[in-house]
Protein backbone atom coordinates (compact mmCIF):
# COMPACT_ATOMS: atom_id res chain seq x y z
CA UNK A 1 0.00 0.00 0.00
CA UNK A 2 1.18 3.21 -1.14
CA UNK A 3 2.13 6.25 1.97
CA UNK A 4 -0.27 8.29 0.09
CA UNK A 5 -2.80 5.55 0.52
CA UNK A 6 -2.44 4.94 3.91
CA UNK A 7 -2.42 8.65 5.06
CA UNK A 8 -5.65 8.97 3.49
CA UNK A 9 -6.90 5.72 5.20
CA UNK A 10 -5.83 7.08 8.53
CA UNK A 11 -7.14 10.59 7.72
CA UNK A 12 -10.55 8.94 7.02
CA UNK A 13 -10.19 6.61 10.09
CA UNK A 14 -9.73 10.08 12.07
CA UNK A 15 -12.79 11.80 10.66
CA UNK A 16 -14.93 8.63 11.66
CA UNK A 17 -13.57 9.05 15.30
CA UNK A 18 -14.21 12.53 14.94
CA UNK A 19 -17.92 12.40 14.28
CA UNK A 20 -18.15 9.48 16.90
CA UNK A 21 -16.76 11.43 19.37
CA UNK A 22 -18.32 15.03 18.46
CA UNK A 23 -22.06 13.51 19.39
CA UNK A 24 -24.00 15.78 20.94
CA UNK A 25 -24.66 14.92 24.82
CA UNK A 26 -28.08 14.10 26.20
CA UNK A 27 -26.27 15.58 29.84
CA UNK A 28 -28.28 13.54 31.84
CA UNK A 29 -27.26 15.00 35.47
CA UNK A 30 -25.86 12.45 37.78
CA UNK A 31 -24.74 13.62 41.24
CA UNK A 32 -24.59 11.39 43.84
CA UNK A 33 -27.76 12.54 45.67
CA UNK A 34 -29.63 11.85 42.20
CA UNK A 35 -28.33 8.70 41.56
CA UNK A 36 -29.25 7.53 45.25
CA UNK A 37 -32.96 8.77 44.20
CA UNK A 38 -32.54 6.89 40.55
CA UNK A 39 -31.05 3.57 41.93
CA UNK A 40 -34.58 3.21 44.23
CA UNK A 41 -37.01 3.92 41.20
CA UNK A 42 -34.80 1.70 39.29
CA UNK A 43 -34.98 -1.25 41.98
CA UNK A 44 -38.35 -0.34 42.17
CA UNK A 45 -38.94 -0.73 38.15
CA UNK A 46 -37.14 -4.35 38.35
CA UNK A 47 -39.60 -5.47 40.75
CA UNK A 48 -42.60 -4.09 38.74
CA UNK A 49 -41.05 -5.83 35.84
CA UNK A 50 -40.78 -9.16 38.07
CA UNK A 51 -44.13 -8.98 39.66
CA UNK A 52 -45.83 -8.68 35.94
CA UNK A 53 -43.41 -11.92 35.02
CA UNK A 54 -45.05 -13.71 37.79
CA UNK A 55 -48.41 -12.74 37.53
CA UNK A 56 -49.00 -15.71 34.65
CA UNK A 57 -47.18 -17.57 37.99
CA UNK A 58 -49.78 -16.38 39.92
CA UNK A 59 -52.73 -17.00 37.65
CA UNK A 60 -51.77 -21.32 37.31
CA UNK A 61 -51.38 -21.33 40.95
CA UNK A 62 -54.92 -19.53 42.11
CA UNK A 63 -56.86 -21.63 38.86
CA UNK A 64 -55.35 -25.46 40.72
CA UNK A 65 -56.03 -23.75 44.01
CA UNK A 66 -59.80 -23.57 42.58
CA UNK A 67 -59.48 -26.81 41.21
CA UNK A 68 -58.06 -28.01 45.11
CA UNK A 69 -61.03 -26.37 46.85
CA UNK A 70 -63.49 -28.43 44.23
CA UNK A 71 -62.07 -31.48 44.83
CA UNK A 72 -63.75 -34.33 46.47
CA UNK A 73 -61.12 -36.98 47.01
CA UNK A 74 -57.71 -36.93 48.05
CA UNK A 75 -55.76 -38.11 45.13
CA UNK A 76 -57.54 -35.03 43.00
CA UNK A 77 -55.90 -33.15 46.00
CA UNK A 78 -52.63 -34.30 46.75
CA UNK A 79 -52.15 -33.78 42.66
CA UNK A 80 -53.16 -30.51 42.82
CA UNK A 81 -51.24 -29.43 45.98
CA UNK A 82 -48.20 -31.55 43.60
CA UNK A 83 -48.70 -29.33 40.46
CA UNK A 84 -48.83 -25.56 42.87
CA UNK A 85 -45.77 -26.76 44.42
CA UNK A 86 -44.36 -27.31 40.91
CA UNK A 87 -45.07 -24.01 39.49
CA UNK A 88 -43.72 -22.08 42.63
CA UNK A 89 -40.77 -23.83 42.55
CA UNK A 90 -40.42 -23.11 38.90
CA UNK A 91 -41.04 -19.39 40.04
CA UNK A 92 -38.13 -19.74 42.72
CA UNK A 93 -35.75 -21.51 40.57
CA UNK A 94 -36.31 -19.05 37.48
CA UNK A 95 -35.66 -15.99 40.53
CA UNK A 96 -32.37 -17.71 41.52
CA UNK A 97 -30.80 -18.82 38.45
CA UNK A 98 -32.55 -16.54 35.91
CA UNK A 99 -30.76 -13.01 35.99
CA UNK A 100 -27.03 -12.60 36.50
CA UNK A 101 -25.76 -13.04 40.49
CA UNK A 102 -22.86 -10.57 39.97
CA UNK A 103 -22.68 -7.64 42.09
CA UNK A 104 -21.56 -4.44 40.80
CA UNK A 105 -18.77 -4.44 42.93
CA UNK A 106 -17.37 -7.60 41.07
CA UNK A 107 -18.05 -6.32 37.45
CA UNK A 108 -14.68 -4.18 37.50
CA UNK A 109 -12.88 -6.85 38.15
CA UNK A 110 -13.31 -9.44 35.39
CA UNK A 111 -12.74 -8.46 31.62
CA UNK A 112 -15.98 -8.60 28.87
CA UNK A 113 -15.07 -12.20 27.40
CA UNK A 114 -15.30 -13.08 31.08
CA UNK A 115 -18.07 -11.82 32.18
CA UNK A 116 -19.93 -12.55 28.51
CA UNK A 117 -18.33 -16.62 29.19
CA UNK A 118 -19.90 -16.85 32.84
CA UNK A 119 -23.64 -15.01 31.64
CA UNK A 120 -23.68 -17.95 28.57
CA UNK A 121 -22.80 -20.57 30.68
CA UNK A 122 -25.52 -19.46 32.98
CA UNK A 123 -27.75 -19.18 30.16
CA UNK A 124 -26.88 -22.43 29.00
CA UNK A 125 -27.17 -24.30 32.33
CA UNK A 126 -30.34 -22.74 32.92
CA UNK A 127 -31.97 -24.12 29.48
CA UNK A 128 -30.24 -27.46 29.33
CA UNK A 129 -31.37 -28.21 32.89
CA UNK A 130 -35.07 -27.50 31.60
CA UNK A 131 -36.10 -31.56 32.76
CA UNK A 132 -34.92 -31.01 36.13
CA UNK A 133 -36.51 -27.59 37.07
CA UNK A 134 -39.59 -27.51 34.61
CA UNK A 135 -40.81 -30.41 33.28
CA UNK A 136 -39.65 -32.86 36.05
CA UNK A 137 -41.13 -30.98 38.99
CA UNK A 138 -44.77 -31.38 36.86
CA UNK A 139 -44.87 -34.93 36.40
CA UNK A 140 -45.70 -36.36 39.66
CA UNK A 141 -48.86 -33.68 39.83
CA UNK A 142 -50.37 -35.08 36.28
CA UNK A 143 -49.66 -38.56 36.95
CA UNK A 144 -51.43 -38.38 40.13
CA UNK A 145 -53.97 -36.31 38.88
CA UNK A 146 -54.39 -39.24 36.09
CA UNK A 147 -54.23 -42.00 38.94
CA UNK A 148 -57.14 -39.36 40.50
CA UNK A 149 -59.40 -39.79 37.83
CA UNK A 150 -59.38 -43.60 37.11
CA UNK A 151 -59.89 -44.07 40.73
CA UNK A 152 -62.81 -41.65 40.29
CA UNK A 153 -64.41 -43.77 37.36
CA UNK A 154 -64.23 -47.61 38.59
CA UNK A 155 -66.03 -49.48 36.21
CA UNK A 156 -65.48 -46.84 33.48
CA UNK A 157 -62.08 -47.39 32.10
CA UNK A 158 -63.16 -48.47 28.93
CA UNK A 159 -64.67 -45.28 28.62
CA UNK A 160 -62.02 -42.85 29.58
CA UNK A 161 -59.01 -44.76 28.32
CA UNK A 162 -59.06 -42.81 24.94
CA UNK A 163 -59.32 -39.09 25.76
CA UNK A 164 -56.65 -40.10 28.87
CA UNK A 165 -54.37 -41.59 26.11
CA UNK A 166 -55.00 -38.69 23.87
CA UNK A 167 -54.50 -36.52 26.70
CA UNK A 168 -51.01 -37.75 28.04
CA UNK A 169 -50.10 -37.99 24.10
CA UNK A 170 -50.66 -34.34 23.94
CA UNK A 171 -48.99 -33.37 27.26
CA UNK A 172 -45.87 -35.93 26.38
CA UNK A 173 -45.53 -34.26 22.78
CA UNK A 174 -45.91 -30.89 24.29
CA UNK A 175 -43.12 -31.89 26.89
CA UNK A 176 -40.72 -32.86 24.14
CA UNK A 177 -41.26 -29.69 22.14
CA UNK A 178 -40.24 -27.85 24.98
CA UNK A 179 -37.43 -29.98 25.76
CA UNK A 180 -35.78 -29.99 22.11
CA UNK A 181 -36.30 -26.15 21.86
CA UNK A 182 -34.29 -25.98 25.25
CA UNK A 183 -31.73 -28.43 23.92
CA UNK A 184 -31.44 -26.53 21.15
CA UNK A 185 -31.10 -23.29 22.80
CA UNK A 186 -28.51 -25.02 24.38
CA UNK A 187 -26.76 -25.84 21.88
CA UNK A 188 -26.41 -22.49 20.22
CA UNK A 189 -25.55 -20.71 23.39
CA UNK A 190 -22.57 -23.70 23.54
CA UNK A 191 -21.33 -22.56 20.27
CA UNK A 192 -20.66 -19.01 21.10
CA UNK A 193 -19.15 -20.25 24.53
CA UNK A 194 -16.53 -22.29 22.35
CA UNK A 195 -16.19 -19.23 20.05
CA UNK A 196 -15.27 -17.47 23.24
CA UNK A 197 -13.03 -20.57 24.64
CA UNK A 198 -11.15 -20.53 21.14
CA UNK A 199 -10.42 -16.88 21.05
CA UNK A 200 -9.17 -17.25 24.69
CA UNK A 201 -7.15 -20.16 23.37
CA UNK A 202 -5.70 -17.73 20.93
CA UNK A 203 -3.95 -15.46 23.54
CA UNK B 1 -27.99 -8.02 38.23
CA UNK B 2 -28.45 -9.54 41.52
CA UNK B 3 -29.55 -6.30 44.34
CA UNK B 4 -26.21 -5.57 46.81
CA UNK B 5 -26.28 -4.53 50.08
CA UNK B 6 -27.42 -0.74 50.99
CA UNK B 7 -24.39 1.29 50.69
CA UNK B 8 -23.65 3.99 53.54
CA UNK B 9 -23.99 7.28 52.45
CA UNK B 10 -21.33 8.25 53.75
CA UNK B 11 -19.01 6.69 51.73
CA UNK B 12 -16.68 9.81 51.00
CA UNK B 13 -14.09 7.61 49.15
CA UNK B 14 -16.66 5.99 46.78
CA UNK B 15 -18.14 8.88 46.11
CA UNK B 16 -15.56 10.81 44.97
CA UNK B 17 -14.29 8.18 42.56
CA UNK B 18 -17.92 8.17 41.09
CA UNK B 19 -17.65 11.84 40.99
CA UNK B 20 -14.08 11.21 38.91
CA UNK B 21 -15.27 8.65 36.64
CA UNK B 22 -18.27 11.10 35.82
CA UNK B 23 -16.28 14.04 34.72
CA UNK B 24 -13.70 11.93 33.17
CA UNK B 25 -16.16 9.33 31.21
CA UNK B 26 -19.49 10.33 31.69
CA UNK B 27 -19.30 11.75 28.34
CA UNK B 28 -17.96 8.82 26.56
CA UNK B 29 -20.38 6.20 28.60
CA UNK B 30 -23.44 8.26 26.67
CA UNK B 31 -21.49 7.65 23.57
CA UNK B 32 -21.35 3.76 24.44
CA UNK B 33 -24.94 3.48 25.43
CA UNK B 34 -26.12 4.54 22.30
CA UNK B 35 -24.10 1.32 20.73
CA UNK B 36 -25.81 -0.77 22.57
CA UNK B 37 -29.69 0.48 22.64
CA UNK B 38 -31.27 2.41 19.80
CA UNK B 39 -34.95 3.09 21.78
CA UNK B 40 -34.17 6.61 23.52
CA UNK B 41 -36.21 5.96 26.65
CA UNK B 42 -34.06 2.48 27.05
CA UNK B 43 -31.47 4.15 26.34
CA UNK B 44 -31.80 6.77 29.22
CA UNK B 45 -32.76 3.43 31.75
CA UNK B 46 -29.23 1.32 30.60
CA UNK B 47 -26.96 4.80 31.24
CA UNK B 48 -28.76 4.99 34.34
CA UNK B 49 -28.50 1.36 35.37
CA UNK B 50 -24.77 1.59 34.24
CA UNK B 51 -24.09 4.87 36.54
CA UNK B 52 -25.74 3.08 39.81
CA UNK B 53 -23.36 -0.24 39.03
CA UNK B 54 -20.73 2.19 38.27
CA UNK B 55 -21.41 4.22 41.89
CA UNK B 56 -22.02 0.77 43.96
CA UNK B 57 -18.87 -0.80 42.49
CA UNK B 58 -16.51 1.59 43.33
CA UNK B 59 -16.88 0.39 47.05
CA UNK B 60 -14.90 -2.94 45.57
CA UNK B 61 -12.63 -0.80 43.44
CA UNK B 62 -9.06 -1.87 44.41
CA UNK B 63 -6.59 0.21 42.41
CA UNK B 64 -5.41 -2.71 40.65
CA UNK B 65 -6.37 -1.49 37.23
CA UNK B 66 -6.70 1.89 35.81
CA UNK B 67 -9.71 3.86 37.12
CA UNK B 68 -10.63 4.19 33.01
CA UNK B 69 -10.46 0.53 32.75
CA UNK B 70 -12.68 0.14 35.74
CA UNK B 71 -15.40 2.29 34.43
CA UNK B 72 -15.45 0.52 31.01
CA UNK B 73 -15.41 -3.06 32.29
CA UNK B 74 -18.38 -2.04 34.45
CA UNK B 75 -20.24 -0.51 31.82
CA UNK B 76 -19.83 -2.78 29.16
CA UNK B 77 -20.36 -5.34 31.55
CA UNK B 78 -23.90 -3.92 32.18
CA UNK B 79 -24.46 -3.41 28.96
CA UNK B 80 -23.76 -6.81 27.94
CA UNK B 81 -26.45 -8.02 30.56
CA UNK B 82 -29.16 -5.73 28.62
CA UNK B 83 -28.04 -6.96 25.20
CA UNK B 84 -28.66 -10.58 26.74
CA UNK B 85 -32.36 -9.81 27.63
CA UNK B 86 -32.93 -7.74 24.58
CA UNK B 87 -31.74 -10.73 22.57
CA UNK B 88 -33.77 -12.74 24.40
CA UNK B 89 -37.12 -10.95 24.42
CA UNK B 90 -36.64 -9.38 20.74
CA UNK B 91 -35.10 -12.92 19.10
CA UNK B 92 -32.54 -10.57 17.85
CA UNK B 93 -29.77 -11.82 15.61
CA UNK B 94 -26.36 -10.72 16.03
CA UNK B 95 -23.45 -11.25 13.64
CA UNK B 96 -19.35 -11.57 13.95
CA UNK B 97 -16.90 -8.78 12.65
CA UNK B 98 -16.45 -11.35 9.58
CA UNK B 99 -20.23 -11.66 8.89
CA UNK B 100 -21.17 -8.29 9.23
CA UNK B 101 -18.20 -7.61 6.27
CA UNK B 102 -20.00 -9.82 3.81
CA UNK B 103 -23.68 -8.50 4.32
CA UNK B 104 -24.73 -6.86 1.38
CA UNK B 105 -24.70 -2.63 2.46
CA UNK B 106 -26.27 -0.09 1.40
CA UNK B 107 -24.05 2.26 -0.40
CA UNK B 108 -21.29 4.12 0.79
CA UNK B 109 -21.33 7.22 3.05
CA UNK B 110 -18.93 10.14 2.95
CA UNK B 111 -18.71 11.32 6.78
CA UNK B 112 -18.61 15.22 5.77
CA UNK B 113 -20.69 15.43 3.76
CA UNK B 114 -23.52 14.71 6.52
CA UNK B 115 -22.40 13.58 9.96
CA UNK B 116 -26.01 13.03 11.23
CA UNK B 117 -25.90 10.20 8.67
CA UNK B 118 -23.04 8.70 9.52
CA UNK B 119 -23.72 8.69 12.75
CA UNK B 120 -27.07 7.16 12.45
CA UNK B 121 -25.57 4.38 9.53
CA UNK B 122 -22.50 4.01 12.52
CA UNK B 123 -24.69 3.04 14.90
CA UNK B 124 -26.65 0.95 13.27
CA UNK B 125 -23.12 -0.90 11.65
CA UNK B 126 -22.44 -1.11 15.49
CA UNK B 127 -25.99 -2.45 17.06
CA UNK B 128 -25.77 -5.47 14.98
CA UNK B 129 -22.63 -7.37 16.09
CA UNK B 130 -22.30 -9.59 18.91
CA UNK B 131 -21.37 -8.12 22.41
CA UNK B 132 -17.46 -8.43 22.51
CA UNK B 133 -17.30 -7.25 18.77
CA UNK B 134 -19.20 -4.08 19.70
CA UNK B 135 -17.15 -3.70 22.87
CA UNK B 136 -13.97 -3.46 20.56
CA UNK B 137 -15.48 -1.13 17.91
CA UNK B 138 -16.87 1.14 20.74
CA UNK B 139 -13.69 1.41 22.09
CA UNK B 140 -11.55 1.42 19.16
CA UNK B 141 -13.89 4.66 18.19
CA UNK B 142 -13.34 5.76 21.54
CA UNK B 143 -9.49 6.17 20.65
CA UNK B 144 -8.07 3.29 23.04
CA UNK B 145 -5.07 1.25 21.62
CA UNK B 146 -5.15 -2.69 21.05
CA UNK B 147 -3.36 -3.01 24.44
CA UNK B 148 -6.26 -0.56 26.70
CA UNK B 149 -8.84 -2.36 24.62
CA UNK B 150 -7.32 -6.08 25.28
CA UNK B 151 -6.96 -4.70 29.02
CA UNK B 152 -11.05 -4.03 29.10
CA UNK B 153 -12.08 -6.91 26.99
CA UNK B 154 -10.06 -9.71 27.75
CA UNK B 155 -9.13 -10.09 24.16
CA UNK B 156 -4.95 -10.60 24.11
CA UNK B 157 -3.64 -7.58 22.09
CA UNK B 158 -2.92 -9.49 19.11
CA UNK B 159 -6.67 -10.71 18.63
CA UNK B 160 -7.79 -7.01 19.07
CA UNK B 161 -5.35 -6.06 16.37
CA UNK B 162 -7.18 -8.45 14.28
CA UNK B 163 -10.59 -7.17 15.36
CA UNK B 164 -9.60 -3.75 14.75
CA UNK B 165 -8.24 -4.74 10.96
CA UNK B 166 -11.54 -6.32 10.42
CA UNK B 167 -13.39 -3.12 12.26
CA UNK B 168 -11.11 -0.71 9.50
CA UNK B 169 -12.17 -2.45 6.43
CA UNK B 170 -16.01 -2.59 7.20
CA UNK B 171 -15.97 0.88 8.08
CA UNK B 172 -13.72 1.54 4.87
CA UNK B 173 -16.47 -0.02 2.64
CA UNK B 174 -19.27 1.23 4.63
CA UNK B 175 -18.02 4.92 4.55
CA UNK B 176 -15.22 5.76 1.82
CA UNK B 177 -14.90 3.04 -0.61
CA UNK B 178 -17.63 4.77 -3.31
CA UNK B 179 -15.99 6.79 -5.18
CA UNK B 180 -12.47 6.09 -4.80
CA UNK B 181 -10.17 3.54 -6.96
CA UNK B 182 -10.45 -0.43 -5.94
CA UNK B 183 -8.36 -1.63 -3.07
Amino acid sequence: MSEGKMANESSSENRLKSVWQNQKSEGIPMSVDELRLKAGKLQRKIHGRNAREYVAALVVVVFFGYQLSLATDALTRAGFILMIAAVLYLVWHLHRKGSSQRLPEQMGLVSGLEYFRRELERQRDLVRSVWRWYLGPLVPGLILLQVASVHAHPGHLGRIALPLAITNCLAAAVFFLVWKLNQRAAGKLQRQIDELDALQKQQ
Amino acid sequence: MKESKAIPSDAPIQNDLYQQAVEAYGTPLERLVRGYEADAEARRDLLQEIHIALWRSFAGFNGRCSLRTWVYRVAHNVAISHVNRQRRAKSMVLVGLEELENLPDQNATDPDADRQHTLQRLLELIQRLKPLERQVILLYLEGLDAASIGDITGISPGNVATKIHWIKRILRRSFYERGQDGE
